[in-house]
C-alpha cells in the first residue's frame, strides 16, 4: 500500500465512505494515464456536462452529470452516462470517474463546469482527478474563426452548426449538443494537424492568451 | 453506460429517424434496435465518406444532417444518375452492403454532415427483423436492376488496353531470326529447313544478307508440285524475286497496309542497310490485334484445359510489355497485371475443382506477398495459401488432405503457366499453410505475442493476404480480428516499425545515390520494401482493411491526419521506383533472362535520377514519421 491508498482510506473513512466505495477508488486511482500525444482515433475522449440548481458558483449545487464517450470520432446511444447526485453522491461520482477513467475530458465553458465538478468531487470523494481538460467555448472560435470569433453560449454554436437536441438544459441533452460539436471541432483540429489532446490543449491556451491581451 | 442515459439517447434517435420515411413505419422495436446500435459521426465538407476504393461497404450510413453527394465512379453508368445529392434522413449503400461487396458510388459530404451509421451485420439483422426496412431496402435493389455493375469495372480497363494497338515498330515484332539460304541452294534444301524449322516462308538472300526472294508455303503447290519442279534445281528459279520488304521502324499498320495492298502474307522488315532483319506474317499482325484485355479474358474464361491457359499467360506478359513500351503508368499496369493474373489463377482453380470433390467444404484461395497486395510484377514466384473451415461432424484431417492435395495440382498448373513455384514452400500444397480460420488466427496470435525476427518476416508476408477464390468471408473475418488484435498490441506494432526502419533509402551525402558493389541499386530492397513496410504498419495500427500499398496508405492518411498532398507525393514516389521496376524487368526479358530489381542508377536520364532521388526522399520522409510515431 503506496501513501496514495493509504491517504485515500484515511480520507475515505473520514468523509464517510464504504470499504467498497474505496476500493473502487483505488481501482481508479491505478488505471494508466494516458498519453496526451496519442493520435485522437486512439484517444476516448469523454465529452462531460453538469447540471446545477442555478449559475452562482458560490451558493449552487451540483444536481445530476451527463456524459459522452466519444471513441475514434464516433459515438452512439450506448457511450451515454447520466445520473443524479442524490440520494448518493459519492456512488454517482464513482460511476463517473470510472466511466470517464483518465483521458481528456471535454466541456463547453470549463469556467463553470470544471469548477462545479472538481469542487464536488473534493467534497464528497476528497481526490482531484488529473484529467486534462478541453474547453469548447474556447476552442469552437479558434478552429472555427470563420463562423464565430468570440466567447459565445452553447444556443449560439448549435445554430451555427444546425444542431438540435432533445431536451435543452439538461445535463446529458445539452451534452448530446456538445459532443457533435465536438466532433465538428476534432475533424477540423486534425485537419489543420492538431492531431491529439495535447496539441488542441496548446490551442486552448494560445486563444485564451490572445483573448487576455487588451 | 448507464439505463438512463442510453434511454434517453435511444430516445433522441429514434425521434430523429421517425420524422423520415421508412423509419416512419418501422416496428417500434427494430426502430429501438436501429436507435441503439445507431453510432453517430462527423464528416467535413469535402471528406470521402465511403469509395469503391474501400473496398466490400462495412457500415450502412443515414445523414442526420448536411448532405452528400453520391458520384458515379466507373467510367459507365450503373444508375440513370451520375451524381445526386443526398440530404437528412436519406441513406446509402443500400445495394452494396446488402450484397456485400464495394459500393460502386463515391460518396462524398458536400457540406459538414453528421451521419449515424451501423455495421454491415446489423444491417443484415435489422433487414432480418423489419418487413417494413426489408421491403424498402428490396425495392431500392429492384430499382437498380438491368444495371449491371460488373460491366463498369472493367470498361476503363479494356479502353486503355486496346489503344496498344497498330503503331508498334516492326522491329518489335520479330521474335525469330530468320530461316535463309543463297540462290544457288538447291530447292530441295531450303524445302528442308522450311520443314525442320516448322516456318511458312524462307527467304532467299545475297552474301551481303540483303533479300533477293521469298517462297512461301502456299507457292510450293502451283509452282512445284503441281508441275513436277525438280528439287535438285536452285532456288532462284522457283521463288518470288523482289520480295516485298519494309524498314524495321515502319510501324505494324504499315505492314498491315501493305499485305492489304498487294495481297501478300508475309513481309521481310530490313535494317537500314537493307540488310534482312526478320519476316512478319499475318499472322503476328493478327496475334498483336488479338491481345487485348478483353480477348486475353475471354481466353482465360473460357479454357479447358492448362496448355490454353499457358497461351494466355503468355499473352499476359506481352500485353504487359507492350504497355509498358507505350509508357502506361506503373499503376494502371500493376492493376492490369494483377486483374488478369487474378482471373487466370481462378480459372486454373476452376480446372482443378473438376478433380478434386471439395463440395460442401468452405474454403477459400489466399494471395500473399505482392500478390495479395494487388503489386505484382512480371518476375513473381507463387505465394498462396488456403483458409477453410471444417464441416460438422467430418474428420478435420482427411479435409485438410483432400486440400492439400487440391493445392497440390493448382501450385503445379500455375507453375505450367509461368508462376515459378516458391521457394520458401509459401504454397497451398504445404500442409503448414492450408489452414483453417482458428488455426490462422492462433498462427497469426503467435507472431504478434511473440515477434522474433523470424515472425516479423513472416508478417510482412503473410498480413498482405486477400482472398482470390471462394469464401470471402473467411478472409474478412480473418482481416478484421487481425486488424483488432494488432492494434491491442503497440509493442507488435513498434517491433515492426524497427524492424522497417533496418534499411535506409539509398541516399547518399556525396554522391546521390549509395550503390551496392555492382554499381546497382536493389529497387525492391531499398525502394520499394520502404513504401509496404510502412504502409502494413499503419494499416494494421488504424484498422484499414485494404492489402494494396497505396490504398493502405491513402486510407491511414486520412484517420490520421496526414494531409492529402503528402501522402500523394509518398505514393508517386512508390510508384516510380515500381515503374522503374517493371521497366528493368522488361528490358532484362528481352535477353531472356530472369528479371530482377537491380538498376544502375548511372543508365538513368538526368530527369529520371532526379526523379528517382525524390522518390527516396519521400521514403525517407515516410520512415521519418514511423520514427516520430514509435520514438525509435
Amino acid at each position: 500500500m503506496n501513501w496514495l491508498t493509504r491517504l485515500i482510506s484515511s480520507r475515505g473513512s473520514d468523509l464517510g465512505l464504504s470499504d467498497a466505495q474505496v476500493d473502487a477508488l483505488r481501482e481508479w486511482q491505478a488505471i494508466a494515464e494516458p498519453d496526451p500525444a496519442r493520435p485522437h482515433f486512439e484517444t476516448r475522449y469523454t465529452v462531460l456536462n453538469t447540471e446545477a440548481t442555478g449559475l452562482d458558483l458560490d451558493k449552487d449545487r451540483l444536481l445530476a452529470v451527463g456524459a459522452i464517450a466519444v471513441d475514434n470520432g464516433r459515438f452512439s446511444a450506448s457511450s451515454g452516462f447520466y445520473a443524479e447526485l442524490l440520494p448518493s453522491p459519492a456512488t454517482t461520482l464513482i460511476d463517473l470517474l470510472r466511466f470517464i477513467g483518465k483521458g481528456p475530458v471535454v466541456v463547453f465553458n470549463a469556467g463553470f463546469n470544471r469548477v462545479m465538478l472538481e469542487r464536488a468531487l473534493l467534497d464528497t470523494l476528497g481526490i482531484t482527478p488529473p484529467w486534462l481538460w478541453l474547453d469548447l467555448r474556447v476552442l469552437l472560435p479558434a478552429l472555427f474563426p470563420e463562423r464565430i470569433d468570440a466567447p459565445v453560449r452553447l444556443a449560439d454554436w448549435m445554430q451555427e452548426f444546425d444542431i438540435e437536441t432533445f431536451q435543452r438544459h439538461h445535463a446529458l441533452g445539452d451534452c448530446w449538443a456538445i459532443a457533435q460539436l465536438f466532433l465538428a471541432m476534432q475533424s477540423r483540429a486534425l485537419a489543420q494537424g492538431a492531431l491529439h489532446a495535447r496539441a488542441l490543449s496548446d490551442i486552448e491556451r494560445a486563444r485564451r492568451q490572445l483573448w487576455r491581451q487588451p | 453506460m448507464t439505463a438512463a442515459a442510453q434511454e434517453l439517447l435511444v430516445g433522441a434517435s429514434s425521434d430523429f429517424l421517425r420524422r423520415f420515411s421508412p423509419f416512419n413505419r418501422m416496428e417500434p422495436e427494430a426502430l429501438a434496435f436501429l436507435a441503439q446500435h445507431a453510432v453517430l459521426a462527423f464528416h467535413p465538407r469535402g471528406s470521402e465518406i465511403l469509395t469503391p476504393e474501400m473496398g466490400q461497404a462495412r457500415q450502412f450510413f443515414i445523414i442526420q444532417r448536411g448532405k452528400v453527394q453520391a458520384r458515379q465512379a466507373g467510367a459507365a453508368t450503373v444508375t440513370e444518375y451520375a451524381s445526386m445529392t443526398l440530404g437528412p434522413g436519406e441513406c446509402f449503400p443500400i445495394g452494396a452492403i446488402s450484397a456485400q461487396r464495394p459500393s460502386t458510388n463515391a460518396y462524398v459530404a458536400v457540406e459538414d454532415s453528421f451521419c449515424f451509421q451501423i455495421d454491415a451485420d446489423q444491417f443484415l439483422q435489422l433487414m432480418q427483423m423489419s418487413p417494413v426496412f426489408h421491403l424498402f431496402c428490396t425495392q431500392y435493389i429492384a430499382s437498380l436492376l438491368n444495371q449491371s455493375r460488373q460491366q463498369l469495372q472493367t470498361t476503363f480497363a479494356q479502353r486503355a488496353a486496346e489503344q496498344q494497338t497498330m503503331t508498334t515498330p516492326l522491329g518489335q515484332l520479330i521474335k525469330k531470326t530468320p530461316i535463309c539460304v543463297g540462290p544457288d541452294a538447291a530447292t530441295r534444301s531450303a524445302l528442308e529447313a522450311m520443314a525442320e524449322h516448322d516456318i511458312g516462308c524462307i527467304v532467299v538472300v545475297d552474301d551481303k544478307q540483303r533479300p533477293l526472294g521469298i517462297l512461301t508455303q502456299s507457292d510450293l503447290l502451283p509452282r512445284v508440285v503441281l508441275v513436277g519442279f525438280d528439287l535438285a534445281r536452285p532456288i532462284n528459279e522457283v521463288m518470288t524475286a523482289n520480295p516485298h520488304q519494309l524498314p524495321a521502324t515502319a510501324s505494324a499498320y504499315d505492314a498491315a497496309l501493305e499485305m492489304a495492298t498487294h495481297g501478300v502474307r508475309h513481309l521481310l522488315v530490313i535494317d537500314s542497310e537493307g540488310k534482312l532483319k526478320g519476316v512478319v506474317s499475318e499472322r503476328d499482325l493478327f496475334s498483336l490485334q488479338r491481345i487485348s484485355l478483353r480477348q486475353i479474358r475471354a481466353g482465360i474464361e473460357s479454357a479447358n484445359d492448362v496448355e490454353s491457359l499457358q497461351r494466355a499467360s503468355r499473352d499476359i506478359r506481352h500485353l504487359a510489355l507492350n504497355l509498358i513500351a507505350q509508357g502506361i503508368g506503373a499503376e494502371q499496369l500493376t492493376q492490369f497485371i494483377s486483374a488478369l493474373n487474378d482471373a487466370l489463377t481462378r480459372r486454373i482453380i476452376d480446372l482443378a475443382l473438376d478433380h478434386h470433390d471439395l463440395y460442401g467444404i468452405d474454403f477459400a484461395w489466399m494471395a500473399f506477398g505482392s500478390e495479395g497486395r494487388h503489386e505484382q510484377t512480371l518476375s513473381t514466384d507463387q505465394d498462396n495459401g488456403i483458409i477453410w473451415q471444417c464441416p460438422e461432424l467430418q474428420d478435420a484431417e482427411a479435409v485438410r488432405a483432400r486440400l492439400i492435395r487440391f493445392g497440390r495440382e493448382v501450385n503445379e498448373s500455375l507453375a505450367a503457366c509461368g508462376f515459378p513455384l516458391c521457394k520458401g514452400n509459401i504454397m497451398a500444397s504445404n500442409p503448414e499453410l492450408c489452414l483453417t480460420l482458428d488455426e490462422w488466427q492462433s498462427r497469426f496470435g503467435d507472431w504478434i505475442r511473440e515477434p522474433d525476427p523470424q515472425a516479423l518476416l513472416n508478417a510482412s508476408i503473410f498480413f498482405d493476404f486477400r482472398v482470390l477464390y471462394g469464401n470471402e468471408r473467411l478472409g474478412d473475418q480473418l482481416r478484421l480480428w487481425l486488424n483488432r488484435s494488432a492494434r491491442m498490441n503497440s509493442a507488435f506494432l513498434r517491433m515492426m516499425a524497427s524492424n522497417a526502419l533496418q534499411v535506409a533509402p539509398p541516399l547518399g551525402r556525396i554522391r546521390d545515390f549509395v550503390v551496392e558493389d555492382d554499381n546497382s541499386i536493389d529497387l525492391k530492397k531499398s525502394g520499394a520494401r520502404l513504401f509496404v513496410d510502412a504502409a502494413r504498419i499503419v494499416a494494421l495500427r488504424t484498422g484499414v482493411e485494404s492489402s494494396s500499398t497505396v490504398q493502405r496508405l491513402r486510407q491511414s492518411a486520412t484517420r490520421m491526419g496526414v494531409p492529402v498532398d503528402e501522402v500523394s507525393a509518398i505514393i508517386d514516389g512508390f510508384h516510380f521506383i515500381q515503374l522503374l521496376r517493371l521497366r528493368s524487368q522488361h528490358l532484362e526479358t528481352e535477353h531472356d533472362s530472369p528479371g530482377d530489381n537491380k538498376l544502375n542508377p548511372d543508365t538513368l536520364n538526368e530527369l529520371d535520377r532526379r526523379i528517382l532521388k525524390e522518390a527516396f526522399r519521400q521514403a525517407r520522409k515516410l520512415q521519418l514519421r514511423l520514427k516520430l510515431d514509435y520514438q525509435l
